[in-house]
């Protein structure tokens, strides 16, 4: 029977809440029976991957803490710190993940709209909304603290009362943010414009990338001072990350509450769970008591709103030539940029043209690229402060796989996100392209080859500028540049392929053609494939100590066979379902 | 019944709605025609509630739709051009869902919901996953879910949309007789052929303001118009429009 099934009760008035859960839960159950019953051997892949996911990050998780802690005499306090500078970042993540998440389930959604024609409160078709944006932004983070936290319960070698108290104070402390992003949502919705917000967001996101680049600056230390005064060293070494500490950030009351319980604390471990709660509890009531009139005033607003952006001086200066009619079907930039590729066909440019407008438009799209290689950048340009004081070779090989990985995971990211949602999103405007004499055949190598380009440069830049802050050879800089543009081939490639394999015309928003089996499958062999090669070709290195010749060309070889059969083998199937594919 | 008074909504610097007065009485089948981005959607989502007016009111069904929402809504049904449904639910399923959110009783659900589907023609979809079903198949589902509650108000966009003809005569039937029983009808649509023969008055929304209202041979007599609508609502658009360009 399905969960929520009311078919065999008699009737009796349950309120909106209880019926928008009975509903959604009826609905997922039957998505999760549809992804079921599509393929047991993907479905037994995708649960692999999640224990294989569980698994690897506990093992990093408890070797990391076990090595910290090992730091003779200030071990526990590098991993106390470790913590609660881990927490700080996840409750900054979760604020915005709860925003955004808010912004489009409560101003963004059809559902919600149809539900205000409804006789339904707001406030019941809030709190409906706010569960479900909490469930939605708060997932991803359970599942990534979660091996985390049994790694430091063994590592502390706690009793087994941490695990459930340690899940009661999560939960206790994922309510908080929730809370923050549903009204911060609310109050944006009602009183800032959307493009607006996106475009200040993004501004400010790039301004305090840049600025975390020149502040996390460590001080220099000598040997002198490492001999005498440790703990001062420490402290200054750790100076910047003290806002972690603030009595006042709630994941300063969850990094303390898990603390203090593994020190056997539980007097110091109950106050922190009470301001939890008393916080939750206050907060929460009034949200759910208050939420429902705001909300109808801002998504009133969300639909009344001209858009803000045309009524600017320097907006209208730039569009200038939109409004002149003589100008108006002149050529644009892109257009006359990508007329430079006078070898390349007409139709070859318009595709070419079309997609990076789409693109572009799109803020959400380069906002998530942006924010997640500006971290990566952020993080490169302050590879330099401490990679003066790394004479170690061995240091110096592990940062640059380490940075290898970080690059080609995000390249992941990227090609799954929007990699592979081209073709179906392609195949919904099937009248037109697919329809055009340029064929779906060259269109989706047209694709590939722009996605390529774009990821090649992006991930290749990276992966120079570290080496480069490394301090490594010449040859070495070619070798990881070579590596990471083999990968963007095979990872556009296997994204392009599996795009094509599992298509999806009925939806229109990328993201959703993403959450479905074929983009799952996508990131999860991504992500298999970036393991392995990394994994083959850190043990094949020319550059560890003791090389053996069979060893470094068996590394190459297996990653090389790898990475063709990942990048060509969904490519070569995908293309040639084209020819069958009905539509 | 329905009431507009001197409905104004503006989005930033665009009037979309220019301050509207109607009155549609209890049962009377009434039809808005306009060019497209006239201000008929615009009006619909304040009659409605979704949108909230920046001058005058809407009351429907006696209720004001921005002071007393919920009783407004609990008489009215609004059915959109792309209506909203569950995707994996069945229409059966989806049928009692708006039954019970409407706190309709289990048997009248049952027995409101067999009649609905006979007359829609829907029993053969009823236990199949919606996101299965065409275009006209789910706008059936969704207007007989809409009637369900047995409305006092119909607000209705473009419902001939994605319907064949079989089944675009059975809506425009059940509609009629609905409101022959008292139930008030608020059609807005596109197609001239519809509005003229299903409606007691036409409503004639261009550039947010209602330009003419009255019977079908009220609007020819007002345009000077003989013959077919189409001719009286080129007519009666296009003089507005001069008069704004050449005032």
């Amino acid at each position: 029977m399905d969960p929520g099934d009311t078919n065999s009760e008699p009737h009796r008035e349950r309120s909106a809440f209880a019926l928008l859960a009975g509903v959604h839960l009826k609905q997922n159950w039957r998505r999760l029976e549809a992804v079921l019953l599509q393929s047991k051997l993907l479905s037994v892949t995708v649960l692999l991957f999640i224990v294989g996911y569980c698994w690897l990050s506990f093992a990093l998780f408890y070797r990391a803490m076990r090595f910290v802690g090992a730091f003779p005499g200030l071990g526990d306090l590098l991993v106390e710190r470790m913590i609660f500078i881990l927490f700080a970042f996840l409750f900054a993540l979760l604020l915005i993940s709860n925003l955004v998440i808010s912004y489009s389930n409560l101003f963004r959604n059809r559902e919600t709209n149809f539900l205000h024609c409804l006789p339904i409160s707001p406030n019941a078709i809030f709190q409906w909304k706010f569960l479900e944006s909490t469930v939605v932004a708060s997932w991803a983070f359970l599942f990534l603290i979660a091996p985390l936290l049994v790694a430091y319960g063994l590592v502390e070698d706690v009793d087994w009362t941490f695990y459930p108290v340690t899940v009661f104070m999560v939960l206790m402390f994922v309510i908080l943010p929730a809370i923050a992003g549903a009204w911060s949502a609310i109050g944006l919705a009602r009183y800032m414009d959307r493009r607006f917000f996106q475009y200040t967001t993004l501004g400010l996101g790039v301004l305090v990338l840049v600025a975390l680049a020149f502040w996390l600056k460590p001080d220099v230390v000598t040997d002198d001072m490492l001999e005498t005064r440790v703990m001062l060293v420490l402290d200054r070494l750790l100076k910047n990350t003290q806002f972690s500490q603030f009595a006042f950030l709630p994941s300063y009351w969850l990094a303390s509450g898990v603390i203090s319980w593994s020190e056997g604390a539980i007097s110091a471990t109950g106050f922190f769970m009470l301001v939890m709660l008393s916080y939750g509890l206050f907060w929460g009531r009034f949200t759910m008591v208050m939420a429902g009139s705001p909300l109808y005033e801002a998504a009133s607003a969300v639909q009344s709103r001209g858009p803000v952006a045309s009524r600017w001086k320097w907006v209208q200066w730039l569009d200038r030539g939109k409004r002149n009619r003589s100008k108006a079907w002149s050529p644009g930039f892109l257009e006359r940029f990508f007329g430079l590729l006078f070898w390349m066909p007409p139709d070859f440019r318009a595709v070419l043209v079309k997609d990076v407008r789409v693109f572009w438009r799109d803020t959400s799209q380069w906002g998530q690229s942006l924010l997640l290689f500006g971290l990566l950048a952020a993080y490169i340009v302050n590879l330099k402060n401490f990679s003066s004081k790394l004479n170690n070779p061995f240091w110096i090989h592990l940062i640059s796989y380490m940075n290898l990985g970080a690059c080609s995971l995000n390249l992941a990211t990227l090609t799954t996100r929007f990699v592979f949602p081209q073709f179906s999103l392609e195949g919904k405007r099937l009248w037109i392209v697919g329809m055009a004499p340029i064929g779906l055949k060259k269109v989706i190598g047209i694709k590939y080859t722009l996605a390529c380009l774009i990821s090649m440069s992006l991930t290749g830049i990276l992966i120079f500028m570290s080496c480069h802050m490394l301090n490594m050879p010449w040859m070495q800089i070619g070798y990881f540049t070579f590596v990471i543009a083999v990968m963007a081939l095979t990872l556009n490639g296997l994204a392009m392929g599996l795009g094509v394999i599992y298509p999806n015309f009925k939806e229109d928003n990328p993201s959703k053609i993403v959450s479905g089996f074929g983009g799952t499958f996508c990131l999860v062999l991504s992500f298999l494939y970036i393991v392995g090669s990394i994994a083959i070709l850190a043990v094949g290195s020319p550059w560890r100590e003791q090389t053996v010749p069979w060893v470094v060309a068996l590394g190459w070889g297996s990653f090389t066979v790898l990475s063709l059969g990942l990048g060509l083998i969904p490519y070569r199937i995908g293309i040639n379902r084209l020819r069958h594919m009905e539509i | 019944m329905i009431e507009l008074k001197g409905l104004v909504k503006q989005f930033g610097d665009l009037i979309a709605v220019d301050g509207i007065d109607l009155v549609v009485p209890r049962g009377e089948f009434f039809a808005v025609l306009g060019p497209n981005a006239a201000g008929k959607t615009t009006t619909i989502k304040m009659m409605v509630g979704l949108v909230k007016p920046t001058r005058g009111s809407a009351v429907v069904a006696g209720y004001d739709i921005q002071q007393n929402p919920l009783k407004a809504r609990e008489r009215l049904a609004y059915v959109p051009d792309f209506p909203f449904l569950y995707e994996k639910l069945t229409p059966l399923e989806f049928m009692r869902f708006t039954g019970q959110l409407f706190k309709i009783d289990h048997d009248r659900v049952r027995k409101e919901g067999e009649q609905l589907a006979r007359r829609f023609h829907l029993d053969a979809f009823l236990h199949k996953p919606i996101e299965g079903l065409s275009h006209g198949t789910r706008q059936r589902v969704a207007i007989a879910s809409a009637l369900l509650h047995d409305p006092e108000v119909f607000v209705i966009d473009e419902p001939m949309v994605g319907l064949d003809p079989q089944h675009a005569r059975i809506v425009k039937d059940i509609l009629k007789e609905r409101s022959q029983a008292g139930m008030t009808v608020f059609l807005s649509t596109h197609q001239l052929s519809v509005a003229e023969e299903m409606a007691d008055r036409i409503g004639i929304i261009h550039q947010g303001k209602l330009i003419a209202m009255g019977t079908s041979e009220e609007l020819r007599r007002q345009s000077g118009q003989d013959g077919a609508l189409e001719k009286s609502f080129l007519r009666l658009t296009t003089e507005t429009e001069s008069a704004v360009t050449h005032p």
